[in-house]
């Protein structure tokens, strides 16, 4: 597998993607169509060309958000997915399997941006590790999480 | 009364509020769920369903996240005997949360996540298609009838 190949794919693991090239288009949409349809602050969002993108397992099941666009989604557990425009493909950032590694370059919509947002960082912190005492079920947590790379079979032994 | 719901309008809760503890969790379970860097939440104490039935995934023993069958929204994250953690874009005014008060999962917060409101602001983009054009998204009040255009 090339290097440039990087996967992805949603919280349960029905639905997998590969992308054959890295991205140079992350952007984060602020608008209010976003924000709803992520159910958060921004979507972030990175550009594929149809050539180099491949839906591996499964496949999304869309939502036609407007005349224009339509949104995909993980159909088991809802993990927002991709954004269809006449514009070309868009994958969710969060999605990929290493997220980190898309910094995003460019802001879309910023007339929808929460007051907030451009302070959230300066908020004070906390580790998962350190909210212990207050949610001691972390402490032996499983996570039922697809794993961050590609599997031959899904659900693995740890789902319930 | 706080209300919201997802994309489509197919989900629609309500609670009381106070809209006060708020937070924005990095963990990786959280931004896999949300397809994001960090999702931001509310507690919603009491909260009721006040049209449709959230489907669920069970995403660690003790922990449920809830989203839109219809449209893929995540609308909260719930430990077992808790308060819903209502997602703060699903809210029909999110701009009513005055702050976050708390970042968790640092462990995992992207390293140039503290940077993110810095990248170029561009006029146009994703944003332009959506709003200039027939919006199939539920309005941010609750409406009596409402129909909603999935594709499954």
């Amino acid at each position: 597998m090339s290097e440039k190949v990087i996967t992805g794919g949603c919280q349960c693991g029905a639905v997998r993607f590969r992308m054959n090239d890295r991205p140079t288009d992350v952007s984060i949409c602020h608008c209010r169509m976003c924000q709803k349809a992520f159910g958060n602050y921004i979507a972030p969002l990175v550009s594929v060309r149809d050539d180099d993108f491949t839906w591996t397992r499964g496949a999304p099941d869309w939502f036609q958000s407007s005349s224009q666009v339509r949104r995909g989604f993980c159909g088991k557990c809802g993990t927002p997915l991709a954004y269809d425009a006449p514009t070309g493909l868009a994958i969710a950032a969060g999605a990929f399997d290493d997220p980190a590694s898309l910094p995003p370059i460019v802001q879309y919509g910023t007339e929808g941006a929460m007051p907030f947002f451009a302070e959230l960082h300066r908020l004070p912190g906390r580790t998962t590790m350190e909210d212990v005492e207050a949610a001691p079920f972390l402490a032996d947590l499983v996570s039922y999480q697809h794993p961050d790379h590609d599997t031959e079979n899904w659900p693995g032994e740890r789902r319930p | 009364m706080i209300t919201g719901g997802c994309q489509c309008g197919a989900l629609r809760y309500q609670f009381e509020g106070p809209l006060s503890r708020t937070g924005v969790c990095h963990c990786r379970m959280c931004q896999k769920a949300g397809g994001n860097f960090g999702l931001a939440f509310v507690t919603a104490e009491k909260l009721v369903w006040t049209r449709g039935e959230p489907g669920t995934f069970r995403s660690s023993p003790a922990f449920e996240r809830g989203f839109c069958r219809d449209c893929g929204t995540p609308l909260f994250m719930r430990g077992e005997g808790e308060a819903h953690d209502v997602t703060i874009g699903t809210l029909d005014d999110p701009e009513a949360v005055e702050r976050i008060s708390t970042q968790i999962g640092l462990e995992d917060k992207c390293r140039w996540f503290d940077t993110i409101a810095d990248a170029h602001a561009s006029e146009q983009g994703y944003s332009r298609p959506e709003g200039e054009r027939r919006s199939f998204q539920h309005p941010d009040h609750d409406t009596d009838h409402w129909h909603s255009r999935s594709e499954r």
